[in-house]
């Protein structure tokens, strides 16, 4: 049986928001240690990875492993019926054909709650291995998101070079072309501002925009987003959940046909 | 090249330890067997190869009843080339994994790509019959039969409805859109660039790597999912539709070419050039080679007769290649039997412009005369389970777009049992259906016939009345009666079928050897509302039924044939040139083409822009337009000095007249016999084909056998 509950229901509504326009549906699997999730878009091109770890939740039981099979845009809707402040409880029993999210607002006693209906969905075990990058940068997710924005009027793919101190995110299209260039930055008081760059080999990849976007839909789960690179090689976009955990973007880079 | 890594590696689905990726030169795959040229040991003869023999009226004279498809030189340089490609196969392994029944899609892939960058025929069929032994020796027969249709680009027999793909553009690009990250304005652009869609597919596939690798697609896969594609009505249709060409699409390993022709059969156009002529002379020498029989070419010729002629009866590749199997492919004629139910390639006719030239070709020999009705053929089959088929000229059932003619078949159907008659249990007959006035009683010309409905026809609302000329019967009662003399088969039809006024009738003949009573007989089926004559042996073997021959023994004579050249062409309408003066607003003349059934291509003949009424124009103009194409199709061979304002898909033929043809710098059709092309002189628009579709259009060998004969009457 699974019970868990969020603080504020508004954490889960962003992370099915950040997900459901690259995936449709997928598998919650209910660990002791949390939730996590690991599904590929349709393209088979973005990889999507989460974990919802214990310390998210402020009460948290999983005695055996469960695993929901949800259509995201359906639940989408489902915790927007709930508000942003109210308690979220998740329930689930052993072997499960639906879940139940269950709202109550903090003041006054109003309990609404929601089921929805369980799928049956195929899914390969996807294994992931932890690897060396040849660059890692962190900056602010918003920035990321804003350069990404605008360069995805401009072309279809972004082209991103990591050099010793600089990050440059440029973009080539019929009508024009832009880039953007970050160098590390510290702000002690605004530590969110941070821009660090740590680099072992210069890298220079190319990914397609289309999926770029897709993932600064995440924008809103963290302040920051990092960034690791390495030739040749899926790249990782991750942003940390502040309450335990994490949002995962692996994505594949472009290659170029000439080479 | 050193890229052409999957990232797939990287993140492994039974997880192996990290392992970044190196470029690594040359993997394995890269000896894939589209990449090897595999020519480079055979001398390069090709060019010097001898046309086919229904090129040739010489060589034709020479083997008067039975002109063959190859010539002893071809199969021998086809034996050659066979051995070459073999050769170069020899370890060729097939299936996914020794124990795998799968068939990777992308090995079939592989070899349309071959195919395509391929113009030799002979070459091209020696890469596909090498195909489809390897397919027979390593897979089943029933994969086999998917291929078949595969590599025509259809999925069943043409009989049989709704089996057609041609899937928008719309829709095809936004699935390119959703399963290779690119945006839809991108792919349009692209498409305008290189004027493919299929090698837009590719290029965005390859641009863009997956992180898993999806399961591979395989023949059988792809084939059903086609099929469910061109199945699916109704109002979720589009969405199943979508659904299913996703997955297919991202299941495209981006290393091969499966993406490039998996868009283009969806489409509806493979354009590898591969005609049906050379598929079953590759399924002829695959068979051969399959059942360990000598490849001489005595056998090769051997097994392709009868594989073409087996499908002239039954064009059912799933029919022929099983019975083949099972029997031996010299065996199939024995168990290939004419089938009320499935339509048999009709018999044609070969033009001539003179009663003279009539009479030379019947000299001494018994023939007989018949009106040639102005109509549409129809082929009326009656089942013995009651049921009653039609079939056009090119196989397609017409049964729901002429209610009335089953109707009308049941009515006389009837009427035999009422009379003491034998009853008949099941027929087949080659007919003309055609527009007929209940008030006067008299034949109305093509024109009214044309205005009929395509689709949705009610029997009610039908203003245009049709009645049957049946000139042949080809079955009778469980028996073939094909290889019966024409005086025979005609002995059977008037004794046991009871004719209907105004709506079944027998096709009006005379027996003459007399010049002036053939005149006669001409002038007045002119009167009678008719085309001309046909003309056909009447006695011996000559005389016998042969399914989609254009036979000698059968000959057209027209009225309009009297002056220029014979018989009226129908030629593809592949451009257009913006109308000036009257004509502004509308296409002022087009650019037709002949269809050259060997390469698949579309030969540039002539310019048209007489014998259009302004309402042809008009409605010309609204049913072309939306068919226009930014480029040139690449089966189009044109002259760059002779291209038009803009360009259409081919789907519509024109009728066309001509004063003469003659060699032209600037036109195509034939070109590869004779350098130049041949172009017509002075054509006139007669009217629209709707009856045909562009591969029945006139072929560049007929264009030319045209030419020839002209030639040698003016020399």
């Amino acid at each position: 049986m699974l019970e868990g509950k969020f603080d504020e229901a508004s954490l889960l509504k962003k992370i099915v928001d950040s997900i459901k326009d690259s995936v449709k549906m997928c598998n919650i699997n209910c660990t002791e240690h949390g939730l996590t999730v690991q599904a590929v878009d349709d393209s088979r091109v973005l990889l999507v990875s989460l974990l919802v770890g214990q310390s998210a939740f402020t009460e948290y039981r999983c005695d055996r492993d469960i695993t929901l099979g949800i259509e995201l845009d359906s639940f989408g809707k489902i915790l927007r019926c709930g508000n942003n402040e109210d308690y979220l409880t998740l329930l689930a029993e052993d072997k499960p054909d639906s879940v139940m999210a269950i709202f109550e607002d903090k003041k006054k006693e109003r309990v609404s709650e929601y089921s929805l209906k369980l799928m049956d969905i195929d899914s390969e075990f996807l294994n992931i291995d932890d690897m060396d990058y040849d660059a890692v940068i962190t900056m602010p997710s918003t920035e990321f998101g804003k350069t990404v924005k605008d360069l995805k009027n401009l072309s279809e793919s972004l082209n991103i070079v990591v050099t010793k101190d600089s990050v440059k995110l440029s973009s080539e299209g019929e009508s024009g072309s832009g880039s953007v260039v970050l160098k590390p930055y510290s702000d002690i008081d605004h530590p969110e501002e941070t821009i660090s760059i740590n680099l072992d080999n210069p890298v220079d990849l190319t990914f397609g925009l289309k999926y770029l976007g897709d993932i600064i839909k995440a924008t809103s789960l963290s302040s920051s987003i990092t960034i690791k690179l390495a030739d040749k090689t899926p790249a990782l976009f991750e942003y940390k959940l502040d309450a335990g955990g994490y949002l995962r973007f692996y994505l594949a880079p472009k290659f170029d046909e000439d080479e | 090249m050193a890229q052409q890594q999957s990232i797939g590696r990287f993140f492994s689905a039974n997880g192996t330890t990290a392992q970044k990726l190196e470029s690594k030169p040359a993997s394995s795959n890269a000896a894939k067997r589209s990449l090897t040229p595999s020519l480079d040991s055979s001398p390069k003869r090709r060019e010097t190869v001898a046309p086919t023999d229904d090129t040739d009226p010489t060589s034709e004279e020479d083997r008067p009843t039975e002109p063959q498809m190859s010539t002893k030189e071809e199969v021998e340089k086809l034996i050659e080339l066979g051995e070459v490609e073999h050769a170069h196969h020899k370890n060729e392994k097939l299936m996914a994994t020794p124990s795998s029944s799968k068939l990777p899609y992308s090995k079939l892939t592989s070899v349309f790509e071959e195919i395509e960058a391929e113009s030799g025929r002979l070459k091209m069929i020696s890469i596909i019959s090498e195909f489809y032994l390897e397919v027979l020796q390593q897979s089943t027969v029933d994969k086999l039969v998917k291929i078949v249709y595969l590599s025509i680009n259809r999925l069943g027999p043409d009989y049989e409805p709704d089996l057609e793909l041609g899937l928008g553009e719309t829709l095809l690009i936004k699935a390119i859109s959703e399963c290779y990250g690119r945006a839809s304005s991108k792919i349009k652009q692209d498409y305008k660039t290189f004027g493919d869609l299929g090698l837009v597919a590719q290029q965005s596939r390859s641009g863009q790597p997956t992180m898993f690798k999806p399961t591979p697609l395989d023949v059988d896969l792809v084939f059903d999912s086609l099929t469910k594609i061109a199945k699916s009505t109704g109002k979720d249709s589009q969405m199943k539709k979508v659904g299913l060409i996703n997955k297919l699409l991202t299941a495209c390993e981006r290393k091969t070419t499966e993406a490039k022709f998996l868009i283009r059969s969806l489409e509806g156009k493979l354009r590898i050039g591969l005609a049906e002529k050379t598929v079953l002379i590759g399924l002829a020498q695959a068979f051969t080679n399959y059942e360990n029989h000598a490849m001489t070419p005595e056998n090769i010729t051997k097994a392709e007769d009868i594989i073409r002629e087996s499908f002239s009866l039954i064009p059912n590749y799933e029919i022929i290649i099983k019975t083949a199997y099972e029997h031996g492919i010299f065996n199939l004629l024995d168990h290939i039997h004419l089938t009320p139910g499935i339509p048999l390639k009709p018999m044609l006719a070969k033009p001539t412009k003179s009663i003279s030239e009539v009479l030379d070709r019947f000299q001494g020999e018994e023939f007989t005369c018949e009106y040639k009705y102005d109509g549409e053929r129809a082929q009326v089959h009656l089942l013995s389970d009651g049921s009653v088929r039609i079939y056009s000229r090119n196989s397609e059932d017409m049964s729901q777009r002429y209610p009335d003619l089953i109707a009308i078949i049941k009515d006389f159907i009837k009427v035999q049992e009422d009379s003491d008659g034998t009853p008949i249990k099941s027929l087949i007959l080659d007919c003309e259906a055609v527009a007929w006035d209940r008030q006067l009683n008299k034949i109305l010309p093509f024109q009214v016939l044309s205005t009929r409905k395509r689709k949705d026809v009610n029997e009610k609302d039908i203003k245009v009345h049709i009645c049957l000329f049946a000139f042949d019967i080809l079955y009778l009662n469980g028996e073939s009666v094909v290889n019966k003399t024409l005086a025979e088969r005609r002995e059977l039809m008037y004794e046991n079928l009871k004719p209907i006024e105004g709506k079944f009738c027998f096709a009006t003949s005379r027996n003459s050897s007399n010049l002036d009573e053939l005149q006669i007989f001409l002038d007045q089926s002119v009167k009678d509302s008719c085309e001309g004559l046909m003309v056909k042996m009447l006695n011996s073997k000559e005389s016998y039924y042969e399914p989609s021959k254009r036979s000698r023994n059968w000959l057209k004579l027209k009225k309009d044939y009297l002056a220029g050249v014979g018989d009226s062409l129908d030629l593809v309408v592949v451009g257009a040139y913006n109308g000036r003066g009257k004509r502004t607003g509308n296409y002022g003349g087009f650019l037709l083409a002949s269809y050259n059934d060997d390469t698949g291509e579309f030969e540039t003949t002539c310019k048209i822009g007489t014998g259009f009424s302004d309402e042809d124009l008009t409605s010309l103009y609204n049913s072309l337009h939306p068919t226009e194409i930014s480029q040139p199709k690449g089966s189009y061979v044109y002259d760059p000095s002779a291209v038009p304002d803009v360009w259409f898909e081919p789907t519509t033929l024109f009728e066309v007249l001509t004063a003469d043809l003659s060699l032209s710098p600037i036109y195509k059709a034939g070109h590869q016999e004779f350098t130049k092309g041949i172009s017509l002189r002075f054509p006139r628009f007669l009217r629209i084909r709707e009856d045909k579709g562009v591969e029945d259009a006139t072929t560049s060998e007929q264009v030319i056998e045209f030419y020839s004969k002209q030639a040698s009457v003016q020399s």
